[in-house]
């Protein structure tokens, strides 16, 4: 992969795209609503890319697709704030604007879909027009949003956009059943920057792919973003590829952001219980060969209410709180990490598994890959 | 150590696909399993990894006798299967295959306990027995107390009980050799060691071979006690434990194994791929992967290496390793080494 992004923009604290803020969503009304997004808070830096992983279930597709309002019914927003910072073109002195977006008007929606905020969906084949032809989907984007475009540059600029994902121009004359998943995916990627967005929402965008396939988009993806500087949220249940790719990582289980750090620090030094147990879910391609546990048990029932901790059924360090009171998402150390987790409360009591430091070997829920590398 | 439970030896299958538009088509052959040979033994996991579209679903069909091999024959307890026979009673008594989707391979309006009776009912168990069976099946992939699950409908239960449900219906008929094409990519991580723990266990203990396919290396270094790694239908490297992923001697293993995101090591870096348009069309002479491999000679683009010894129990089909003499799996005789995790 390509290694540390450097953009020359400058970052600052302040300096954030999107900001979520105690942000609930409910599936249903009433009494049998089901939350599926519990009190988030969450942010995206300028250029940064924040990785949010977690299972299926866990809420990290409808924490997006409420925050960009494209969640569909029975699904409600119920509470929080969501405002999206944007360089706005058209204003003449190029100034910042701030929108809210959850109570952005459907006109002022339209506007800032694709040029500020685009995704990119699991399924490139349910995402694409099947008997559309691919130069079509360009067409039609450049078409709504740049009205001034002729037909021969938006043609121009569909070619461009392919070669920036690797494509030849001829795909466009294709459909999308003659092209393989990653030529779909490099698609689906090359229309999201169509109109040179600030965010881009990758949701599992490579989950379906191989895995050399899913190495040359990262691959891909980093470049791109060194080029042009956008902001990403991205989405996996794959926190190795999220160690790579993102800045910061937030782990989501049953609507909860259940830690959120520095990707480096998230993954040499775990702090929340299933972090760690995700980590260690994943068999070490070097080392020696042992048996792994794991997390033992299945993701809660969501439409059942949970008491205290939502994890605290499999998590092997549970004390007698957890199954009574909800842990809070605390700020842990100097690095801006945050836990929800009561195991936390009293520094003593913390097991080794979850105080080790970098580069600190614990022999019982030893990190899931050896410090040598692979050959 | 036992004889091999069931054998492949030169099995092929080609597609004829038509190809193109209007009245004239011209037909193609797509070789979707060339020419592959493999044993499983009790007691031991072969793990067959690879891409999608390397022809691993065929192969584990046509183990399980569901897809007809064009070529090649199958041997069930040294016991010659002639490929054109129909499948028999006795044949899937003993050899049994777990899909990828449990979701959509257990019958969603029937509860458990139907998806587990049926096979029981079909290979002629007493009446009074199938209950018993039914439940002693569900202990054994560990869902505890089977009561809770017999009158369970499939949308009541997680992915890693329906996978359990799955090879739980799998095992009822007591068979030898279990197939088990992609148990854990439908499945969420937190559960996939559980479900890979179990195909272990269920092969240690109960005497089982096990066929493991995944596109997972690192799961099939887990897991396995032997690899297999295929590519457009070919063995391209097989080893004795998982030797292959600690050592890889073909080109494409080598590019698998550094395609896996390994945080640990941020200086690895994948290496370039020369071809990738090249991809899904394979080149009818020469070696298969020679279109994407960085180290293509001019013999890869004209002749098809066989598969040469790197080091005992350990072949790659490639022309980096000519010199060792070109091998043929089937006709070794494999030792008692069975390594465990």
């Amino acid at each position: 992969m390509e290694e540390t992004v450097t953009t020359d923009v400058v970052v600052t604290e302040s300096d954030t795209v999107l900001d979520i803020e105690d942000f609930c969503v409910d599936y249903g009304w009433g009494a049998s609503a089901v939350r599926a997004v519990n009190h988030v808070n969450l942010s995206v830096r300028r250029s940064r890319v924040l990785g949010v992983a977690g299972e299926s279930g866990s809420g990290k597709s409808t924490l997006v697709y409420a925050a960009t309002r494209l969640l569909r019914s029975p699904g409600v927003i119920s509470g929080g704030r969501v405002t999206l910072t944007f360089d706005d073109p058209t204003s003449v002195d190029a100034k910042r604007r701030t929108v809210d977006l959850l109570t952005a008007s459907q006109s002022d929606l339209r506007e800032i879909r694709w040029s500020q905020v685009s995704i990119v969906l699991q399924s490139a084949l349910n995402a694409l027009n099947p008997v559309l032809r691919i130069g079509h989907e360009f067409d039609e984007v450049l078409k709504t949003h740049r009205p001034g475009m002729k037909k021969a540059q938006r043609r121009e600029r569909a070619g461009e956009l392919l070669a920036l994902v690797g494509l030849n121009a001829d795909r466009l004359a294709r459909f999308p059943h003659e092209l393989s998943g990653g030529q779909r995916q490099r698609i689906m990627i090359a229309l999201a920057l169509a109109l040179d967005p600030q965010l881009v929402i990758m949701d599992e965008p490579t989950t379906a792919l191989d895995v050399v396939t899913q190495r040359e988009i990262v691959n891909e993806l980093a470049q791109l973003r060194a080029r042009f500087g956008f902001s990403m949220i991205f989405i996996t249940h794959d926190l190795s590829l999220l160690v790579e790719l993102a800045d910061d990582i937030a782990v989501m289980y049953a609507g909860n952001v259940v830690e959120w750090a520095p990707a480096g620090d998230l993954y040499n030094t775990p702090r929340h219980p299933y972090t760690l147990g995700l980590l260690n879910s994943s068999p070490p391609l070097s080392g020696e060969r042992r048996e792994l546990v794991g997390i033992t048990g299945s993701p809660p029932d969501m439409s059942q209410p949970i008491a205290g901790c939502s994890f605290h059924a499999r998590c092997p360090f549970a004390l007698e709180k957890c199954s009574s009171q909800v842990p809070e998402l605390r700020v842990l150390d100097d690095s801006g990490r945050k836990v929800a987790c009561w195991l936390h409360d009293t520094p003593a009591e913390v097991p080794v598994a979850l105080r080790r430091r970098a580069g600190e070997v614990v022999d019982d829920h030893a990190p899931p890959h050896e410090e040598e590398a692979l050959r | 150590m036992s004889d091999a439970q069931l054998e492949a030896r030169h099995l092929s299958r080609h597609f004829v696909v038509r190809t193109g538009h209007g009245l004239v088509r011209p037909k193609k052959v797509v070789r979707a399993v060339d020419d592959v040979s493999l044993s499983l033994h009790a007691r031991r996991v072969t793990a067959v990894v690879g891409e999608s579209g390397s022809g691993k679903s065929v192969l584990a069909r046509m183990l399980a006798r569901i897809v007809v091999p064009t070529s090649g024959e199958l041997l069930l307890d040294g016991v010659t299967i002639p490929v054109d026979a129909p499948r028999t009673l006795g044949y899937t008594s003993d050899v049994q295959l777990v899909l990828q989707d449990p979701f959509a391979s257990i019958n969603p309006v029937h509860p458990i306990r139907h998806s587990l009776e049926r096979p029981l009912i079909i290979h002629g168990t007493a009446r009074a027995q199938i209950d018993e069976r039914a439940r002693a099946t569900l202990a054994r992939v560990s869902l505890d107390p089977p009561e809770r699950y017999l009158d369970r409908y499939p949308h009541e239960l997680s992915g890693g009980q329906l996978q359990r449900v799955s090879i739980a219906r799998a095992l009822c008929v007591n068979p030898k050799v279990l197939l088990a094409d992609e148990p854990i990519s439908m499945l969420d991580v937190s559960v996939r060691l559980g479900v890979l723990n179990l195909l272990r266990g269920l092969c240690d203990d109960e005497q089982l071979a096990v066929l493991y396919i995944t596109h997972d290396i690192a799961s099939a270094r887990y897991i396995a006690d032997e690899t297999i790694v295929m590519y457009a239908g070919q063995v391209v490297e097989h080893s004795e434990g998982t030797a292959l992923i600690d050592a890889p001697a073909h080109p494409y293993t080598q590019l698998l194994i550094a395609s896996v995101p390994d945080p640990s090591d941020p200086l690895r870096r994948a290496p370039e791929i020369e071809d990738r348009t090249g991809q899904g069309q394979f080149p009818a002479e020469g070696c298969r992967f020679a279109p994407r491999c960085p180290h293509a000679m001019d013999v890869c683009r004209s002749t098809a290496p066989p598969l040469f010894e790197v080091t005992t129990g350990h072949e790659s089909r490639c022309w980096l390793h000519e010199g060792a003499v070109p091998v043929v799996i089937d006709s070794r005789t494999r030792g008692g080494t069975t390594s465990s995790t």
